[in-house]
C-alpha cells in the first residue's frame, strides 16, 4: 500500500504533471497554428479583431450573456470553477509540498476558505451532474464523459476533504490517499486530451470561431442556410473577397470627348 | 511513406526524453544526472557527442576534397548530403558539448583567454572556425530557395575552393589533436590504446569513418525514402575505404610493435577483449569484406559492413575517451541512462534537421517527395470513428508533437527524486573537538584543523557566562555550552538539529501529532509549536547568533561563520588587520602533517592542496597532536 502511494506521489505524479502542462502548451500551439494554416489558405482574410477580443473577453466575465439567459447554472458553474482551480492550486498542504520539493512556494488559501471552496466544487460538481441527467435540452447534448467528468473531478476533492477534516482509520487514510493521488493523476493525464482542455485553450475560442466560420470560405453562412437562419445576425463580418472587390468596382467612365482625344 | 513518419515519430519521441533529461541536467547539475565522477570526468558526452561526433562528420572534408580538389566529379552527387552530415554534425558536437561543460556559459572564454599550449584550445578554435566553413559550404544549398539571396549564393559559390581548403585543413589539424589531448596521458590510458601518435591514428581512423559514414547515410536515406541508392558511387566509397582501413589497421599494430605493447595482447582481462571486438568490428572484418568485389557492389554487403565500421571507430572513440582509462581502484565507469538519452537525442536533433533539409531543399539530385506537403491528397477518415484524421502536415504535426510530449512526461517520470538531488557530498560525520584549553578543531580528523586558543577566547572575550552565548548560541536540552559537532553534525552538508522523528517516537520524547501541531492545520514546520514554548532554556541569554529552522549549517560552514565574523569586526576594532586571514587560525598542518604517526595518512590527502600561507613554525615545534591537550598555546593571538 505504502509503495503504491509513493508511486502515486514520485513518478507517476510526475509523469501525469509534466504530461498536463507540456500536454497543454502543445494543444494551444498547435490551435494557434492550425488557425494560422487556415486563415493564410483562406481569400477572404477580414476578420474583425475587436470583436473577437470584445467576445473572448465577455465570455471571461460571468454576469454575461449566460447570466441573463440561465442564472442558475451560470452561477453554479462558476462556483464550481473557482472551487476547482483555486484549491489545487493554493491549497496549503499542496504549496508546502511544493516548496518541500522544487524550493518554489507561493501564496495559500486559509485552510477554512480552502474547506468552504472545496465544498461548493463537490456541491457543484453535484449539481451539475445531475442538470445535465434531468434536464432535456442538455442531456440531448451529452456524451458519455460529459457525465462522468463532473464525478471524476469531484474524486479527488471528496477524499481531500475527507482526509483533512474526518479522522479516519490509518488503513482509510491510506486508502483515500491513494485514490485521491490516482485519481488526480488520472485527471491530470485527461486534460490535455479531453474537453477540459479548455482550460487553456478558452482565450482562443473566439478567434477560432472567427477563422473557421469562414474556411473554407463561405462555410459558415452555408451552414446557416442549411439551418434556415439566414436572417439570424452574426458578429463575424460578411465575406468581401478581394475579387469580388476588384469585380464589383465601379470603372472611371471615360468620356467620349476625352476619348477622341486619346485617339488623335 | 509510413517509413519516414515512423521514423520520424521515433526521434521526437528520442528528443522529448532527451529534453526531460536535459532539464534535470541543466537544473541539478552534472552530479545529479550522469555517473560521472572526479576519477572519471570525462564519460560518454566526450566520447561519443565530441570525439565520435566529429569524427563521424569528417565525410564532410573527404568529400569536398574528392569533388573540388581531386575533380573525381562522379561524386558530386552525394557531396552536398555529405557537406550537410558535416554540419549537422558539427553543430551537434557543440550542442553536446554545452551538457557536458560544468559551466557552459563560458564557453566563449576560448575566443578571448587564449592557451595556446593547449590541444583543447586548438580543438575549440579549428571547430569552431570549421563550423563557420561548412555553414558557409552548405548556405547556397538552401538559399537557391529565395531569389532574395542569390547574390549571396552567387558570392559563396565563387568563394567555394577557398572554403574548401580552409575546410580540409581545419578538418586535419583538430581531427588530430582530438587525439592529442590524450597524450598527457602516458600512464592513464591503457597501453593498447596509448601511442605517442594518436593523433596520426585519429586522422586516418577519422577519414575512413567519414567514408563509411556517408555510405551508412545513403543507405538509409533511401530506405527511408525508398529511392533507389546510389550503389555504384557506395562502392566506390568502399573501394577507398578498405585501403584507409587497411592502413590503419597497419598503424596500429606497426605502432604497438615499435612500442612492444604486443604483449599484452595476451594479457587476458576485459581491456583486451575490448581491442579485438574494436579491431575485428572497426577494421579488420569491414576491410576483408570491402575487398570482396561482391560485398562491396551488393546493397546488403554494404549494410553490413557501413553499419559495422562506424560502431566500431564510434567504439574506439568511446575507448580511447573513458572507457580504458585505468581506473586506480574506483568502480567502473559506465554511463547512466541519462547521458544515454542526452547523446540520443542530440543525433536524434541532428537527423530530424537533416531529413528537413533534404525534404525542403536540394541536397540531392532528385527531392524525395515531402511526406507531408501533399496537398492533392484526399483526406483520410479513421475507419473506426469516421474522424478525419487531417491533412497530412496537421496529422503528422499532431502526432511528432504527441510524442515529444509523452517522452517527456515519461522522462520526466523516471527521474526519480534520488536522482534529483546530486550524490555530490559523501556524508562526513563530524568529531567533537578535543582539548581543554586549547581545542583542536578537526571535525573529519584528517589533519587539516585548527587549534584554538578556547581559554585565550574566553579571556578576551569577558570571561564570564556572558561570553560563553557568544559562540555557544544554542544548547542541547539539559545541557550548557553544548559542543558545536552536537548539531553540526556533517563536515559539508546542512544537519537536522530538531530531530522530529526523535521527538514523535515512542524511543524518544513518544510525543503525538497533536502535542506540537494545530490540529486544523497543514503539518508544518510553522504551524507547530515554538521550541521554547517546551524547551525553556534552549537558547542562553545573552546569544547573539539567532536560530531560524533548527537547520544547522555544514560544520566547516559554521566553524568559519562564527570565527571570521567575528574576526572581521575585530580586524578593524583592534587594528589588526590579518585577522580575518586564513593564515591566522590554519598556521599549523604542516606541523601535525609531519608527524610521523600520521604521515601515511596524510599521503592519500596531499592531492587537497591546502595552502597554508604563514606557517609560524617557531610558536609550534614540538607540537604533536597528542601533545595538543597538554599543552596550550598561549601565544596564538599574538602577532
Amino acid at each position: 500500500m505504502q509503495a503504491w502511494i509513493e508511486f502515486g506521489q514520485g513518478p507517476l505524479f510526475r509523469f501525469a504533471f509534466v504530461l498536463m502542462a507540456l500536454g497543454l502548451a502543445r494543444i494551444f500551439v498547435l490551435t494557434l497554428v492550425n488557425v494560422a494554416e487556415a486563415y493564410r489558405r483562406n481569400p477572404d482574410k477580414i476578420i474583425n479583431y475587436r470583436e473577437v477580443f470584445n467576445k473572448t473577453v465577455a465570455w471571461f466575465i460571468p454576469a454575461g450573456r449566460l447570466w441573463r439567459k440561465r442564472p442558475v447554472y451560470s452561477l453554479v458553474s462558476f462556483l464550481f470553477h473557482a472551487g476547482l482551480i483555486l484549491v489545487p492550486l493554493f491549497l496549503a498542504a499542496h504549496v508546502s509540498l511544493w516548496r518541500q520539493s522544487t524550493g518554489f512556494g507561493w501564496f495559500s488559501l486559509p485552510q477554512g476558505l480552502a474547506d468552504a471552496l472545496t465544498l461548493i466544487a463537490l456541491a457543484g460538481a453535484l449539481i451539475l451532474f445531475l442538470m445535465r441527467a434531468f434536464y432535456a435540452p442538455a442531456r440531448a447534448l451529452s456524451r458519455r464523459q460529459d457525465y462522468a467528468w463532473p464525478l471524476l473531478l469531484a474524486v479527488p476533492f471528496l477524499t481531500g476533504y475527507l482526509m483533512v477534516n474526518v479522522s479516519v482509520s490509518a488503513s482509510g487514510y491510506q486508502w483515500m490517499m491513494l485514490l485521491h493521488l490516482y485519481s488526480a493523476a488520472l485527471i491530470m493525464i485527461l486534460i490535455p486530451f479531453t474537453k477540459i482542455a479548455h482550460c487553456i485553450l478558452a482565450p482562443l475560442s473566439q478567434v477560432v470561431t472567427a477563422v473557421s466560420w469562414k474556411f473554407p470560405a463561405g462555410a459558415g453562412d452555408r451552414v446557416l442556410e442549411t439551418l434556415g437562419l439566414e436572417d439570424r445576425p452574426t458578429w463575424v463580418d460578411k465575406p468581401r473577397l478581394g475579387i469580388e472587390r476588384e469585380m464589383t468596382r465601379e470603372l472611371p467612365e471615360v468620356k467620349p470627348a476625352e476619348k477622341e482625344a486619346k485617339a488623335s | 511513406m509510413n517509413r519516414v513518419r515512423n521514423f520520424k515519430l521515433f526521434l521526437w519521441a528520442l528528443l522529448g526524453l532527451g529534453a526531460a533529461v536535459g532539464t534535470a541536467r541543466f537544473m541539478f547539475g552534472l552530479g545529479a544526472t550522469t555517473n560521472l565522477s572526479d576519477a572519471v570526468p570525462w564519460g560518454l558526452w566526450i566520447g561519443f557527442d565530441v570525439m565520435s561526433g566529429v569524427a563521424l562528420a569528417a565525410g564532410g572534408f573527404v568529400l569536398t576534397a574528392t569533388v573540388y580538389i581531386f575533380r573525381l566529379e562522379r561524386f558530386h552527387g552525394i557531396v552536398r548530403a555529405a557537406v550537410l552530415t558535416a554540419f549537422l554534425g558539427y553543430v551537434a558536437v557543440a550542442v553536446g558539448l554545452l551538457f557536458d561543460l560544468g559551466l557552459p556559459w563560458n564557453i566563449w572564454h576560448m575566443i578571448i583567454f587564449w592557451n595556446p599550449h593547449s590541444p583543447l584550445f586548438e580543438v575549440g578554435w579549428c571547430v569552431m572556425l570549421y563550423l563557420t566553413v561548412l555553414l558557409l559550404e552548405f548556405f547556397p544549398v538552401p538559399a537557391e530557395s529565395f531569389s532574395g539571396l542569390a547574390k549571396v549564393r552567387n558570392f559563396l559559390v565563387k568563394l567555394r575552393l577557398p572554403l574548401v581548403i580552409a575546410g580540409i585543413s581545419l578538418s586535419t589539424l583538430h581531427q588530430s589533436s582530438l587525439g592529442s589531448l590524450f597524450l598527457i596521458m602516458p600512464y592513464h590510458v591503457h597501453p593498447l590504446w596509448y601511442s605517442p601518435i594518436l593523433p596520426v591514428i585519429f586522422f586516418l581512423s577519422a577519414i575512413a569513418l567519414g567514408l563509411m559514414m556517408v555510405t551508412f547515410e545513403g543507405l538509409i536515406s533511401s530506405y527511408l525514402y525508398r529511392r533507389a541508392p546510389e550503389t555504384d558511387i557506395l562502392a566506390k566509397l568502399g573501394a577507398a575505404a578498405r585501403w584507409v582501413l587497411l592502413l590503419y589497421l597497419g598503424v596500429r599494430f606497426t605502432d604497438l610493435a615499435a612500442r612492444g605493447q604486443l604483449g599484452h595482447l595476451a594479457d587476458g582481462g576485459w581491456q583486451v577483449t575490448l581491442f579485438w571486438m574494436e579491431i575485428a568490428l572497426s577494421a579488420a572484418i569491414p576491410a576483408a569484406l570491402l575487398f570482396i568485389p561482391r560485398v562491396r557492389h551488393s546493397l546488403a554487403g554494404l549494410w553490413i559492413v557501413a553499419p559495422m565500421a562506424v560502431t566500431g571507430i564510434v567504439f574506439n572513440r568511446i575507448n580511447v575517451g573513458g572507457l580504458v582509462h585505468q581506473q586506480r581502484g574506483e568502480t567502473l565507469y559506465l554511463p547512466a541512462w541519462t547521458e544515454i538519452a542526452i547523446s540520443a537525442a542530440v543525433v536524434a536533433a541532428a537527423a530530424l534537421a537533416f531529413l528537413y533539409f533534404v525534404e525542403k531543399f536540394h541536397v540531392w539530385e532528385r527531392r524525395p517527395q515531402d511526406p507531408e506537403a501533399a496537398p492533392a491528397a484526399l483526406p483520410r477518415f479513421d475507419v473506426a470513428s469516421f474522424a478525419s484524421l487531417g491533412s497530412p502536415l496537421v496529422r503528422s504535426r499532431t502526432l511528432y508533437s504527441l510524442a515529444f510530449v509523452f517522452a517527456a512526461a515519461f522522462g520526466f517520470s523516471l527521474l526519480s527524486g534520488e536522482a534529483l538531488s546530486s550524490r555530490g557530498v559523501d556524508p562526513a560525520p563530524v568529531e567533537e573537538a578535543r582539548g581543554g584549553d586549547t581545542l583542536w578543531i578537526d571535525g573529519n580528523l584528517d589533519g587539516f584543523g585548527t587549534a584554538f586558543a578556547h581559554r585565550r577566547h574566553v579571556e578576551r572575550l569577558g570571561g564570564d557566562s556572558t561570553s560563553c552565548a557568544l559562540c555557544h548560541h544554542l544548547n542541547v536540552p539539559r545541557d550548557r555550552q553544548s559542543g558545536c559537532y552536537s548539531c553540526h553534525r556533517d563536515m559539508y552538508s546542512v544537519s537536522d538539529a530538531f530531530g522530529h522523528d526523535r521527538h514523535a517516537s515512542p524511543a524518544g520524547a513518544a510525543l503525538g501529532c497533536f502535542d506540537c501541531h494545530a490540529p486544523d492545520a497543514v503539518k508544518s514546520a510553522q504551524s507547530a509549536k515554538e521550541c521554547a514554548d517546551c524547551h525553556k532554556d534552549l537558547i542562553p541569554a545573552g546569544a547573539v547568533i539567532e536560530v531560524e529552522d533548527y537547520q544547522a549549517a555544514g560544520y566547516t560552514e559554521a566553524m568559519h561563520q562564527v570565527c571570521l565574523g567575528c574576526h572581521q569586526q575585530q580586524a578593524e576594532a583592534v587594528e589588526k588587520p590579518d585577522l580575518p586571514r586564513c593564515g591566522t587560525c590554519h598556521r599549523e598542518h604542516k606541523l601535525l602533517v609531519d608527524d610521523p604517526l600520521l604521515a601515511q595518512r596524510y599521503q592519500r590527502l596531499e592531492s587537497r592542496g591546502v595552502i597554508v600561507p604563514e606557517v609560524l613554525e617557531e610558536h609550534f615545534q614540538g607540537i604533536r597532536l597528542a601533545a595538543l591537550p597538554q599543552e596550550p598555546v598561549t601565544q596564538i593571538d599574538e602577532p
